[in-house]
């Protein structure tokens, strides 16, 4: 078999702009264009443009489309109404997940964005959903006819703006409908994985993304608009303490497990439901916790967390926070060590980084004002 | 985009630099080597004292998202290393020739110094 490295079509816009690239779930996208740190400030501060095609669109289509969400996904899709756009999983019968995923209600059609290289897995699932449990409803893999950017921070509104006469106060968090963008017609959301005010949309066809991704990038040039990479992506969801699928559901976790309880709508019939709820019965098992180095170092994916010189945990996702300057990480820690407070070890190449636990998210809402 | 090279050190094809004072190396990565990083926010420093061999782990250095071992040029005690690069590990970036360097080593066979490179090749080699 040929590995296929697939492209963005923003591809060409990218290496004009000086994008180092990285492959990620198959495709080659920028890790970052000035540096890591310079782009996740920006976005923090002001205003970043981001290209996220590598993620994926499902349509889902047919009279029980309603009924094949709430079946699927951990969200009652009844209660979300047209134009709203919920963030979910996607779970096997025994509770863990196959991806988190978002579903825009609209009109009569739900759209579903799994992450990046999940498409395939994801449309079978739901397919395979609808001829199980009799449902007249048909998944849909268009990943390859949209483009997805995203424009995050807290300028990002004002500068969309000018490319629209939707008046965007209207579209509500997490509200999501048609609108003309510089002349296109795309699906906007208020949507976003940076914790920033945000809008994300959905463009087809995708030779119609390169105009709208330059149009974005002039409108905001007043605030300095910069082209993020993905490298500030995964730093700005993690000082968010938003759930990366690779890091956080590695070897089949939960949503109790990875935090996730508050999305699940509990009075409605779901896949994994049941498991859930023996798992919420025994509560004994690992969650996610936040934690915050008081050493100096750096803890990555792998690294081990201890107590007094027994393991208690694993670390899924870690880095240097650019806005605290000091080392952060999510992992999965036994109960009885999540306490907020609580000193735990992190072993970083065979020493020892003190971290505390703490609540999230690891940077507050007002960070951009105080510094 | 232009490296800066400096005339008066060695080089590895693995972008550290090297410079003789005597009987002691002192060991950094190269201008280039620190713009491929971006960015350093940790570098982790081996203990004064050490002995070394060429090719073993001589220091870490990492990037918002990557970790970066650099491996001794040659073989040696520390005698040296660059302590203020751990409040202040961006020094490498702006400084990578000077302020920037990592840590001073005591030769102990002066011809592994012969098969470094010189200034000239290494701008080549970019």
């Amino acid at each position: 078999m040929i590995d296929i490295v697939l492209k963005s079509p923003l591809n060409d816009i990218h290496n004009e702009l000086g994008a180092k690239f990285t492959e990620f779930a198959g495709f080659e996208m920028p890790i970052q264009f000035s540096s890591i740190k310079n782009e996740h400030l920006t976005v923090r501060k002001s205003v970043g443009l981001f290209d996220v095609s590598h993620m994926s669109n499902i349509w889902i289509t047919g009279k029980d489309a309603e009924k094949l969400v709430s079946l699927t996904t951990v969200e009652d899709a009844s209660k979300i109404g047209d134009g709203k756009s919920q963030y979910t999983a996607i779970l096997r019968e025994d509770g863990t997940v196959i991806d988190d995923t978002i579903f825009m209600h609209l009109g009569e059609k739900y759209m579903m964005i799994p992450n990046a290289g999940m498409s395939d897995e994801v449309t079978k699932w739901l397919n395979d959903k609808a001829e199980e449990y009799d449902l007249c409803a048909i998944a849909e893999d268009v990943s390859k006819d949209y483009v997805i950017i995203a424009i995050q921070g807290p300028k990002s509104r004002e500068i969309l703006q000018k490319l629209t006469d939707t008046d965007l106060k209207t579209v509500g968090f997490f509200g999501c409908q048609y609108t003309d963008i510089a002349g296109v017609n795309c699906i906007i959301s208020h949507t976003g994985y940076t914790g920033e005010l945000g809008f994300e949309l959905q463009i087809t066809p995708p030779k119609m993304a390169k105009d709208i991704f330059r149009k974005i990038l002039k409108a905001g040039k007043e605030f300095n608009i910069e082209p993020i990479g993905l490298g500030a992506r995964d730093t700005l969801r993690l000082e968010k303490c938003f759930i990366l699928a690779g890091n956080e559901f590695e070897g089949g976790k939960t949503p109790l497990e990875a935090l996730m309880s508050w999305t699940i709508n509990w009075d409605h019939d779901f896949i994994g439901k049941d498991a859930l709820l023996k798992q919420k019965e025994q509560g004994d098992y690992q969650r996610l916790t936040y934690m915050e180095c008081i050493d100096k170092g750096i803890p990555r994916h792998g690294c081990k967390v201890q107590k007094d010189g027994k393991e208690v945990g694993v670390v899924t996702s870690g880095t240097m926070s650019p806005c605290l300057s000091k080392g952060i990480a999510m992992a999965y820690v036994d109960p009885g060590y999540r306490e907020k407070d609580t000193i735990l070890e992190i072993i970083v190449r065979n020493k020892s980084v003190k971290a505390k636990v703490v609540k999230p998210p690891f940077v507050k809402k007002d960070w951009a004002q105080q510094n | 985009m232009s490296d800066e090279v400096r005339d008066d050190l060695k080089y590895t094809d693995t972008h550290e630099w090297l410079k003789l004072k005597g009987d002691t190396v002192i060991i950094g990565i190269t201008d280039h080597a620190q713009t491929e990083l971006t960015d350093i926010v940790f570098v982790e420093l081996p203990e004064v004292g050490k002995e070394i061999k060429k090719g073993e782990e001589l220091c870490v250095v990492e990037s918002v998202k990557s970790v970066s071992e650099i491996y001794a040029p040659v073989s040696g005690k520390i005698v040296n290393v660059n302590e203020k690069l751990e409040d202040a590990p961006e020094t490498v970036n702006e400084k990578p020739y000077d302020d920037g360097w990592l840590v001073e080593l005591e030769l102990k066979d002066k011809s592994e110094i012969d098969v470094l490179i010189d200034a000239e090749s290494y701008k080549k080699s970019l």
